[in-house]
This record gives C-alpha cells, sequence and structure tokens, in this order.
C-alpha cells in the first residue's frame, strides 16, 4: 500500500517549500515530489519601467543569501542590452566579488548542514572554521563590491570605482592566508561526508546512489558565467499544473518549471565539476564533494585576480543609456546554479526583465532525486543540492478565491 | 559645561615649518593626523582635499602625510567627509581612519557609532576624530557673492580665509579684504543659526583658532584616545604648547562665544519651534 509523507516546511534552506514523497511498504520513496511554497515577489515587474540601474539595486533584495550573483546578473544582462564592453579591470573586481561571495555562500550551506554531518565533539571546529572563512570573503565583498550583503559598487558599465593599492595587498595577503585554513575545512567536510550522515542519533554511510539522477547537467562557466552558453531556442517553461501529475500540488506551487531541450536539468556545483572537471561522481555525496572542492577553486581564482589587477586601471565604462532594444542575456554561477538574468532596454527605460534562477533549475530535478531509497533520507536528498527558494518564486496566484494560478505574470518571454 | 568635556586645554602649534606655513592656524589637525599617520595609529585620513573649483573642497581619503598637507587651510564651505569615512573603510582598505570635522559632521559620525545603519564595519574603524571650532559654514554660492560680489575680488585669486576679530577676511598676493561679520549673516546656511557646538564637543581633540595668538591653535583634549596622540605629539616634539593660563585673550573667550551660540541657537530654535517648523533635536 502506498502511503504519502509530507515535509513541509523542509528545513535548513532559504525560503520555503514542501516535499512530498510516496513510499511503499518499505517506506521507500516511489515518487518525489518537491515543489515551492514561497509567495511570489515580483521583482521583475518592479523594475519594468524604470531607469535601467534601478533594476541591479532592486533585483539584489530578491534573495538574502545570493544578493551578489543577482546584482551581477542583473548588470551582466543590462550590459548586453546596452551593448557595454566592461574594461578589463572592472570585470575583474566583478569575478573577485564572485569569487568570495560563493566561498562564503558554500560556507553558510556547511552550517546548515552541520547537524547532518557533524559529531558533537567536532561541532565548535566546524563552526568557527565556517566564521572564519565568512569573516574573511565577507570583508573582500565589502571591500571590493562596497557592501557585504547587497553591494552597491556593482554597476552598470562595470564596478564604481577600483580598490586601492592598499587594500589590494590587505586583501591579497588575507586570502593567502585563508588557503590553509580553507583545505583544512574542505577536508574537514569532505572526510565527515564520507563518514555518513547522522539519522536518529545514530551515524549512517550515505547510501550508495543516494540523489542521483540522470538529467542533464546546466553550467556555464567553471567559475564566473558565460552568456554565450544560454541558447534561448532551447529553453521553455512551463507552469506546474502541467509538470505535477498531482492537481493539488500542481496549484499550491509557486514556480514554474523551466526546461533545456524539453527536460528538466540539474545546476550547482557538482554540475559545474561534471561539465568542466570531468567528475563523474553523482548524487548526495558528489554534490557535498564538489561543494566543498569549489571553495579552493574560488579562493585561488580570486588569489590570482588580486595577483594581477592593475589598481590605476579604470573599472567603469561610458554607455548611451537610451537602449537598443536588445534582449541582454546575464549568466552568473551562483553557488546553487546558473542564475540567468534577461533585460531589455529601450528609450532609456527597462522594457522587460526576467530572472530564471538556480534553484528554479533544480526545483524538478530534486523531487525525483530521493526516489529509490527510504524517505528518511528524502530531507538529506534535498539539503544536498542546497535549495534557495526565495528568488525561484515566479507564479502569481491571482484567483484568490480557489488560490488556482491562473496567470504567469513573471517570466514567460 | 559651556566647552564640553574636556581633560586639557592648552595653547599650540605644529613645529614644522612646512605646516606652518600652509596651516589655518597652528596646524594642529594636519599635524596630529601626519602624526597618527606615521605612528599607525591610523591608516589613512579623510580630509577636506582641494577640487578643481577654487575654494570647493572635496572628501579625500589621503593615505600619505604630503595628501594630508595637501587638504591644509580652512574653506568656508561644505566638505562632506563623513560620506567618504564608509570609501575609505571600503575599496581603499582602511581600517583604522582618522577624520577632521565640523561640530556637526561630529554628530553624525558618533550617531553611525551607536547606530551604524549603512555604516556596517565603518563606525568601529574610526580611531582618531580632530574637531575643528565652528561658528558657521557657508554654502558655495554664499562663498561667491561674499568673495565676488561684497568684496569685489575672485575666488580664484583667494589664497586664504579666515574669520576673525569681528571680520570675514580674504587674502590674496597683494590684498587684505575684510568684510564685517554682520555683513556675511543671512548667507550662512540655515541649520547653523540652530546648532549649538562651538567647540566639537564630541570630538577626541578639538582645536581652533578662539583664545590664542595668531599663529597658534587652542587645543582641547578630550577622550583618552585623544589626549593620547596628543601628549606624545608634544613628547615627539612635534607639537609645542604654551600654557592657555598665560594665553591672551585665552579661554574666556572662548567660553564666551561658546555660550553666546549655545543661547543664540536655543532662542531660535523656540522660535522655530514656535512657528511649526521641525529642529532636529
Ligand atoms: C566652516 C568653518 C568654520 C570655522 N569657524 C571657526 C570659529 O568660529 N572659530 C575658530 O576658532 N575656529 C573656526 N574654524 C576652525 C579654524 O578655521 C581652523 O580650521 C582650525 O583652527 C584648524 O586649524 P589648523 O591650523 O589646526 O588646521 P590645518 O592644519 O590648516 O588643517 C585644517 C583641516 O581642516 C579641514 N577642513 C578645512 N575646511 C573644512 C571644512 N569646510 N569642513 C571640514 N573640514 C575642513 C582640512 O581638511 C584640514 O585637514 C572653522 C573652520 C571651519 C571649516
Ligand atoms: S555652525 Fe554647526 S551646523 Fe553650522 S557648519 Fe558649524 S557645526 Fe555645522
Amino acid at each position: 500500500m502506498s502511503e504519502r509523507i509530507v515535509i513541509s516546511p523542509t528545513s535548513r534552506q532559504e525560503g520555503h517549500a514542501e516535499l512530498v514523497m510516496e513510499v511503499d511498504d518499505e517506506g521507500i520513496v516511489t515518487k518525489g515530489r518537491y515543489f515551492s511554497i514561497t509567495p511570489v515577489r515580483g521583482l521583475e515587474k518592479m523594475v519594468s519601467g524604470k531607469a535601467p540601474e534601478t533594476a541591479p539595486v532592486l533585483c539584489q533584495r530578491i534573495c538574502g543569501v545570493c544578493p551578489v550573483p543577482h546584482t551581477l546578473a542583473s548588470v551582466e544582462a543590462l550590459d548586453d542590452s546596452l551593448d557595454i564592453d566592461v574594461p578589463r579591470a572592472g570585470q575583474l573586481l566583478r569575478e573577485l566579488t564572485l569569487c568570495a561571495s560563493n566561498v562564503n555562500s558554500h560556507a553558510i550551506h556547511h552550517f546548515l548542514v552541520a547537524t547532518d554531518f557533524v559529531p558533537e565533539e567536532l561541532f565548535a571546529t566546524a563552526v568557527d572554521s565556517v566564521s572564519e572563512i565568512r569573516k574573511v570573503t565577507q570583508y573582500v565583498v565589502d571591500m571590493v563590491a562596497g557592501e557585504g550583503i547587497h553591494p552597491s559598487d556593482v554597476r552598470i558599465g562595470g564596478m564604481a570605482q577600483n580598490i586601492s593599492e592598499l587594500a589590494r595587498k590587505k586583501l591579497y595577503s588575507r586570502l593567502k592566508a585563508l588557503v590553509p585554513k580553507v583545505n583544512a575545512h574542505v577536508d574537514l567536510i569532505i572526510s565527515l561526508v564520507e563518514d555518513g550522515i547522522v539519522i536518529d542519533g545514530e551515524r549512517q554511510p550515505i547510501p550508495k546512489g543516494l540523489g542521483a539522477i540522470d538529467q542533464p547537467v546546466f553550467a556555464s562557466d567553471r567559475i564566473y558565467g558565460n552568456r554565450d552558453f544560454f541558447d534561448f531556442d532551447r529553453f521553455t517553461e512551463i507552469m506546474p499544473e502541467s509538470w505535477y501529475d498531482d492537481p493539488e500540488i500542481g496549484k499550491r506551487a509557486c514556480s514554474t518549471i523551466p526546461l533545456y531541450d524539453g527536460v528538466n536539468v540539474e545546476a550547482g556545483p557538482r554540475a559545474r565539476a561534471a561539465k568542466f572537471g570531468g567528475y563523474t561522481g553523482k548524487g548526495v555525496v558528489a554534490q557535498h564533494v564538489t561543494r566543498a572542492h569549489e571553495m579552493k577553486s574560488y579562493l585561488s581564482r580570486a588569489i590570482e585576480i588580486l595577483d594581477e589587477l592593475n589598481t590605476s586601471a579604470p573599472t567603469l565604462a561610458d554607455f548611451d543609456i537610451r537602449g537598443t532594444g536588445k534582449i541582454g542575456v546575464g549568466a552568473i554561477e551562483a553557488p546553487r546554479g546558473l542564475d540567468i538574468h534577461l533585460a531589455q532596454v529601450k528609450d532609456g527605460k527597462t522594457q522587460f526583465y526576467s530572472a530564471l534562477v538556480p534553484t528554479t533549475w533544480n526545483i524538478p530535478t530534486m523531487g525525483p532525486a530521493t526516489e529509490g531509497f527510504h524517505h528518511e533520507y528524502g530531507a538529506h536528498v534535498i539539503r544536498a543540492y542546497d535549495p534557495c527558494l526565495s528568488c525561484a518564486t515566479h507564479v502569481m496566484v491571482v484567483d484568490d478565491e480557489d488560490k488556482s494560478v491562473v496567470k504567469d505574470e513573471m517570466v514567460k518571454i | 559645561m559651556v566647552l564640553g568635556t574636556y581633560k586639557n586645554a592648552v595653547s599650540a602649534r605644529a613645529t614644522d615649518k612646512a605646516i606652518q606655513k600652509v596651516s589655518q592656524d597652528g596646524g594642529i589637525v594636519t599635524a596630529l593626523l601626519s602624526y597618527a599617520l606615521e605612528e599607525k595609529i591610523i591608516e589613512g585620513a579623510v580630509v577636506a582635499g582641494p577640487s578643481e573649483t577654487p575654494w570647493k573642497p572635496e572628501p579625500l581619503v589621503a593615505l600619505t602625510s604630503d595628501e594630508i598637507i595637501s587638504a591644509a587651510g580652512t574653506k568656508y564651505t561644505f566638505s562632506p567627509n563623513v560620506w567618504a569615512l564608509k570609501e575609505a573603510v571600503r575599496s581603499y582598505g582602511l581600517e583604522k581612519v582618522g577624520t577632521v570635522a565640523i561640530p556637526c559632521q561630529l554628530q553624525g559620525i558618533r550617531k553611525t557609532q551607536s547606530y551604524p545603519f549603512a555604516t556596517r564595519f565603518v563606525a568601529d574603524k574610526i580611531k582618531l576624530i580632530v574637531g575643528i571650532f565652528c561658528m558657521e559654514n557657508f554654502p558655495y554660492a554664499s562663498l561667491q557673492t561674499l568673495i565676488n560680489e561684497k568684496l569685489n575680488s575672485s575666488l580664484s585669486l583667494t589664497e586664504k580665509m579666515d574669520i576673525g576679530k569681528g571680520k570675514f577676511w580674504s587674502y590674496t598676493q597683494d590684498e587684505e579684504l575684510a568684510l564685517p561679520l554682520k555683513d556675511t549673516h543671512g548667507y550662512e546656511q540655515a541649520g547653523c543659526n540652530i546648532c549649538k557646538d562651538y567647540t566639537a564637543e564630541l570630538s577626541d581633540v578639538s582645536t581652533g583658532s578662539v583664545g590664542s595668538a595668531d599663529g597658534w591653535s587652542t587645543v582641547l583634549t578630550r577622550t583618552d584616545a585623544g589626549e593620547s596622540i596628543f601628549t606624545k605629539a608634544v613628547d615627539a616634539g612635534i607639537i609645542e604648547t604654551k600654557d592657555i593660563a598665560d594665553v591672551k585673550p585665552g579661554l574666556p573667550l572662548l567660553e564666551k562665544l561658546s555660550n553666546s551660540k549655545k543661547t543664540k541657537a536655543d532662542a531660535e530654535i523656540k522660535s522655530r519651534i514656535e512657528l511649526g517648523l521641525p529642529v532636529p533635536f
């Protein structure tokens, strides 16, 4: 007899979502459905009809976890629409900001999953390690982008200003000093993940293949993001009602389902590692391991940038704000996957804006990833994909009576 | 207390002739900030630097003594130094910042230290604030009127401005022009008329010309940080001092002016409240 297990909301993630699992007599998941129940934000509508500079400022507030990737995706989309060539130093500073922010974000995720993996005697060590890494990387974002949470200096055309030579040297030496700490942190996390998860107070090895799926990987770049990767013609988007085979869930789900080549995809650290590093592992362990490894790649890229950066070079391009009407693409590899913003500027105003955000890509993929294993692992599978839902919500409930989604106001192109 | 809380009052001046040459009065601001920089008490300082427009200052994040010296001298119009403090700790990367501020700017800075809204990780990095006495300040357009129209001179020819002995002074290469202070009234910014702080009471150390002889400054050390750096600078021979009790007109004049600023401001505040106008305190 099949039973339904519902976890609502799923915990230790950003935003609200529900995991609904059909299980057989043994408790094995036969059907997993994961969907967002976070209320809609509507930022894309708010920026439409306004000056282009409004978009990055508002869109960075889509989410408190990923303000940096959203700001970057926004300015990249507007740069593209306005045909701007960002000066080299500005581009490097943007990439440096992302590297630091992504290390910070991965460290936050380690804090969120700490109770799953970290034994009591190591808890303080792990939390200290997370805090130390966060402190230094947030400091980088503060200095380079003007503000750690909602960066003020990431602008259309580049960056508002270069950093001073003093700041460059400070950041360089601090990030160098962070290398052994990050290495030790990554080793710690990987060894703990390999030891297994704690369920009901007992440590168990993670079952082989848990959370593995065979969907195509969706990644544009190893580190920063590459707009050329995204091909409009291969992208479609469907309403949740036609995706989830349960009408009730279809009605309640708050995010549209983006498809690439007609299928759902996997985005994030493992997708990047598979595409650009030839990584073959899949599932929960692979998600954790690749996420941890990425911290090292981001850190070494950040140090490389600080080594190369010319602090007296210009960082901001001049541009004609009137725009051409071209739909610009901004593609940023956010911690949880590819974050794409689309923007169209004409007559000095944003005419159209859309955000296709990391977790949206993973939402249809995470539910099925719980299938084939005991439902007790369900939440662990979801956490391994590190969903972050507030930016993912794009569907407007128009009919208040029966709460049905009758109109997609946000992302249809 | 009419001069605010302070530890010691002295008359003082910088011993460095290069500073004496460019400073407004005793060169205390320039000498203290440069000394703090050399002693690594601060890594840089936000000062009112020169801009492309004559006598219109622009906040400068100074990282060397030369840059601090380039900002010496009083500019009688606004230099939004507080605004640049954030930039100093962000893109400039300073973790120990010094600055010079007039009393109203000090209120802002101290407020950010109590409530760091939008100044996250900024307020705690401010290590030294040298306050300067201030009776009033002028919008740039007022300054143009005073110099160009009232004194029939030009801002680009002006080499120094000063307020003292009841007059507003403008010095060019070969002229010394003066305007009675009563003729400048009405040209100051409106807020100055309800400002009750003359001697930068919230600073670490404050200084101004009033009370001391020409080329000298009156100095009030107020906080431990201010007292400590001032004493070190004196011990190091950077600054020389005279007992304020031996100096004419000395503290009585400073107290008199400070008192009169508070009394006038109180009267103006009262009348604005009666008129239903907003008063920020
Ligand atoms: C608007 C104004 C009104 C003043 N009124 C009085 C007064 O009534 N009585 C009195 O005794 N003293 C007054 N002063 C202070 C006086 O003019 C000198 O600035 C002070 O004595 C310091 O001189 P110093 O030789 O030590 O400084 P210096 O070594 O010459 O350095 C002066 C410092 O002040 C900074 N500065 C210059 N202009 C401004 C500005 N507009 N805003 C912020 N910082 C600035 C410069 O960056 C520089 O670092 C006033 C100053 C200002 C700016
Ligand atoms: S009088 Fe007060 S308000 Fe006016 S400039 Fe001076 S300190 Fe500021």
